[in-house]
């Protein structure tokens, strides 16, 4: 036991628990770019990124969802509701005023979420399972069960097409998204304020915080998130089908977890989640090219997941958990005092 | 109204009048649904389809008996029961041929069981968040029981233990829905009279407090989660063994069934409140609804439309109920 401990407190493992997304990420790109030839020419790479590029937007709304300490189980049912706006209104509407139509059905969702959590307080992930289960049943009932297809499939290839032999665009609001996000994380009040309620909700509250408006605007973005995925991935696809996205809500949760942010909330990142998203990747592209059946990969993703939560459990629990470049630097003087692990924080 | 100056008092009596609805509700819920259901359909009080209703509420119902145990310990919620489930039905049918039923459902059951110590583990002895640790866990078990079988659906052949599940044997009532009724009545024994369902209780109403009082608190969560997993494994056999087919599939949305009828019977997800009967009452609701829905020829893709309201009006009632009554 001594020994072990011994181990998980040498500054060596420290870092590579502290920088474990970081480590995670290198270690499956690699493994992807070992296994998979041509995966480092562009065009690979493009192709792979478009393909996480829809669950990468709903991973987004959902790092904020998460950073408050809340959860989101409705994004998939979000996701195809806002699809077959974007699809059956196109009659209505245009294509355009159809796919902003899907935007608006992805906030309003959101706007049922904050209201189901903030105004009548339920338990998110009661409230959010209700909502998963409403709006699921509402595309079935609108669209009879049967999937929709719209008129011009030409308009939507401008989603999921290469823009100028880069990206495609889909590719591209992802990445301006991850980038929008960590601005709004990390350089303005409202990002901090936003951690501030996910760390303590009473507090930040007394601290003059309005918390249930931060509450309540992280559903409507998570809602809005999900609504622009809908939009893209029922555009490339120019089908709306109350199918979609059945999976999305627990992929998507595992994509940010595996990005460091965690469930109770206050802690978590823009960069993370990108780094979260791209190991779920990296993994799907590697295992299709070797043509490992889906529940292989539904393996490694689970086992990625949980080693990630049992190594964010340690470094929180080990007194060095706020680790930083100083506390390495000065290494080798190590502090006496008493370690004070808790019982149940100890790895066995 | 979040300001520490307005808190409620730390000790209040509920008032009588949120008591009492707090408990009739349910019960005249119930009546309600049997009265309009026999009203809008004449095949709906026939013993026919009761028995039907009783037997769709067997399988879920062993899982809700497990997932109630969650939800007072404070556990939030266990999200690896497809998994369980799906390991439950695939060992039992796919051993089917080799080892005979029983002993397939054996190991099916032990399978689950396994996987739900791992749950235990990680969320009470290392105090894992449960949400993530069983989505985590579930995909891992999910992925282990597709690859055992080969990721197809499994058939089995054994029509004599299928008609003796269904089959009605005692009193009219089919042998599945007894068991069940055996479960339900062992988990509600456990939680009520046992010591150890008075740490459950303690467990989720103050975690603190009760560790405090050399409750073993990590036990009793970890025994929460390894008796979910092990009930879902018990009902994904009775499913396979009824069925008689499974695919990996099976289990799914029995998490969400399970956790509807529970937030429906007005077990609190804050831990703490809330016991097997209620949570059954819950089921019986959903079912019942379900039910009267299907005769009406709504399609049960849509039924969530009425589902979701119901869970977001249960609990929205509960929060209030709480509110008022001071117990915040």
């Amino acid at each position: 036991m001594n020994t072990l401990k011994r181990v998980f407190e040498s500054p060596a493992v420290l870092t590579l628990i502290h920088y474990r997304v970081v480590v995670i990420l290198i270690a499956t790109l690699f493994l992807s770019v070992s296994l998979v030839p041509g995966l480092t020419e562009f065009r690979t790479l493009s192709l792979s990124l478009d393909r996480t590029a829809t669950l990468g937007v709903v991973a987004v709304g959902l790092t904020v969802v998460l950073l408050m300490g809340k959860l989101d189980l409705s994004v998939g049912s979000t996701l195809a509701l806002s699809g077959i706006a974007t699809i059956g209104l196109q009659d209505q509407l245009g294509p355009f005023g159809a796919a902003v139509a899907g935007i608006v059905v992805g906030v309003l969702a959101g706007v049922l979420n904050g209201f189901l959590v903030v105004t009548l307080q339920i338990n998110s992930l009661v409230a959010t399972l209700a909502s998963m289960i409403f709006l699921r049943a509402l595309c079935h009932f609108l669209t009879d069960s049967n999937p929709i297809s719209g008129d011009d499939p030409l308009f939507g290839l401008t989603v999921s097409r290469a823009l100028g032999g880069t990206f495609s665009l889909r590719t591209y609001v992802f990445l301006i998204a991850i980038l929008l996000l960590f601005i709004w994380l990390t350089y303005t009040v409202a990002g901090r304020r936003l951690y501030a309620v996910g760390s303590n909700e009473h507090a930040a509250t007394a601290s003059g915080i309005r918390s249930n408006r931060y509450l309540f605007g992280a559903f409507v973005f998570s809602g809005f998130t999900a609504g622009a995925a809908g939009v893209m991935q029922s555009l490339a696809t120019n089908t709306g089908s109350p199918a979609f996205g059945e999976a999305t809500a627990l992929t998507a949760i595992a994509a940010v977890v595996i990005g460091g942010t965690r469930l109770e909330g206050g802690r978590g990142s823009a960069l993370g989640t990108l780094g979260g998203v791209l190991v779920l990747a990296a993994i799907t592209t590697t295992l299709e090219y070797e043509s490992v059946p889906t529940y292989y990969q539904n393996i490694v993703t689970g086992s990625i997941l949980l080693l990630l939560i049992l190594l964010d459990r340690i470094a929180s629990n080990s007194p060095r958990s706020a680790l930083s470049l100083n506390s390495l630097l000065s290494f080798g003087k190590r502090d006496e005092t008493p370690t004070e692990k808790k019982q149940e924080g100890k790895v066995p | 109204m979040t300001s520490a100056a307005t808190l409620p008092p730390r000790v209040t009596e509920e008032k009588t009048a949120n008591k009492i609805l707090g408990w009739i509700a349910l019960p005249v819920g119930i009546l309600a649904l049997l009265v309009i259901g026999s009203l809008l359909s004449e095949q709906f009080f026939t013993t026919r389809n009761l028995t039907n209703v009783l037997i769709n509420m067997s399988i879920v119902g062993i899982i809700v008996v497990g997932m109630t145990f969650v939800f007072i310990v404070r556990g939030l919620a266990d999200l690896s029961v497809p998994a369980m489930v799906a390991i439950g039905a695939l060992l039992t049918l796919s051993l089917q041929p080799s080892l005979g039923s029983l002993v397939g459902a054996l190991v099916g059951i032990l399978a689950a069981s396994a996987a739900g110590l791992i749950n235990g583990l990680f969320i009470g002895y290392f105090r894992l968040n449960p949400v993530i640790t069983t989505l985590a866990t579930g995909t891992i078990v999910l992925g282990i029981a597709q690859a055992a079988v080969g990721g197809v659906i499994v058939y089995g052949d054994d029509p004599a233990l299928q008609s003796f599940l269904t089959g009605r044997i005692i009193l009219g009532i089919p042998t599945i829905v007894l068991i069940f009724l055996a479960v339900a009545v062992g988990g509600h024994l456990l939680l009520s009279q046992t010591i150890f369902g008075r740490w459950v209780y303690a467990a989720g109403s103050n975690p603190d407090a009760t560790k405090a009082s050399a409750v073993p608190l990590n036990f009793t969560k970890a025994a929460a989660f390894w008796m979910t997993a092990t009930l879902s494994g018990f009902s994904g056999v009775l499913l396979a063994l009824t069925l008689q087919t499974a695919r990996p599939g099976i289990g799914t949305g029995y998490e969400f069934d399970a956790i509807t009828a529970v937030v429906v019977g007005g077990v609190s997800l804050l831990g703490g409140f809330g016991n097997v009967p209620r949570a059954i009452g819950g089921l019986l609701l959903v079912t019942l609804l379900s039910n009267i829905m299907v005769l009406n020829g709504i399609p049960t893709a849509s039924q969530g439309l009425v589902m979701g309201a119901l869970i977001a009006g249960a609990v929205a009632l509960d929060v209030y109920l709480r509110r008022r009554g001071g117990a915040a």
